[in-house]
């Protein structure tokens, strides 16, 4: 099946955590999300689960590097969905699905190139149209090798690949 | 002194990496190779810091401040291999 966009998720429609954030910035004036090298930081997004939601979810991260020219990022992608009727506290928690993580993806060999990077979402949080639905974004500096910011531009959420 | 505790050496790493990104400075290593390279400057530094003191010729050696000599050295070594931030620092000077 063809994939089908289903949302793009831009540096200015995040949503951020109290602390450990990716800094919006702008990179040649584009706006970026900076996720750090040495600090684990995490951004959001809500959005509604759209009808005729099928397939499997990809999250597919466009981003470039700030200054690496080698080494890799780890990434992964969180998905939480609530219907209306669920019996969840949502002011008082979270309930985020198993994270999707991809790990060791090769830098661009010059900073500013683009590259993406393909999350399939097989941890969707068992998302249907209609339901309220967050998507968490984070790098895994922790683990990963590449020195300096990841600059997020985009993420497009697609299902089917 | 000693060397710079770890704690401090990440700090001066985690800083140089956010700058060079704020700079899109590329960094052709990474960040395990920064790290060392910094714990390595830091332990050349305090190996040689009698001989970089008697570097300095009398009266500076012993009239300026640690403080004043650590700025001399960083200057002098700005001056020779990264003009540009050195003037960050000093300014324009005629």
């Amino acid at each position: 099946m063809a994939a089908t966009t289903r949302f793009v998720l831009t540096p200015y429609s995040a949503e951020f955590p109290s602390s450990n954030f990716p800094q919006l910035t702008l990179s040649n004036r584009r706006p970026v999300l900076g996720f750090d090298a040495a600090t684990k930081e995490t951004a959001y997004w809500t959005v509604v689960a759209p009808q005729g939601l099928t397939g499997t979810l990809h999250a597919k991260i466009y981003y470039i590097m700030a200054s690496a020219t080698s080494g890799d990022v780890d990434v992964n992608v969180a998905v939480e969905a609530y219907a209306a009727d669920e019996a969840v506290d949502i002011d008082a928690g979270t309930s985020f699905d198993t994270v999707n993580a991809v790990d060791n993806t090769s830098v661009p060999g010059t900073a500013g190139y683009m590259d993406m990077i393909d999350v399939t979402l097989t941890n969707a949080d068992s998302v249907a149209a209609g339901e309220y639905m967050r998507i968490s974004l984070d790098r895994d500096a922790a683990d990963d090798t590449a020195a300096g910011d990841m600059q997020v531009l985009f993420v497009e959420i697609t299902d089917g690949n | 002194m000693a060397v710079l505790p770890l704690a401090d050496r990440q700090k001066i790493w985690r800083g140089l990496m956010r700058y060079w990104s704020a700079h899109s400075e590329g960094i052709g290593i990474q960040k395990a190779d920064l790290l060392s390279a910094v714990t390595d400057i830091d332990a050349f530094l305090e190996n040689n810091s009698t001989a970089i003191n008697n570097a300095f010729p009398l009266p500076a050696r012993t009239a300026l401040t640690t403080e004043q000599k650590a700025i001399l050295v960083a200057v002098v070594a700005l001056a020779r291999w990264n003009p540009g931030f050195l003037t960050n620092i000093l300014g324009s000077v005629d």
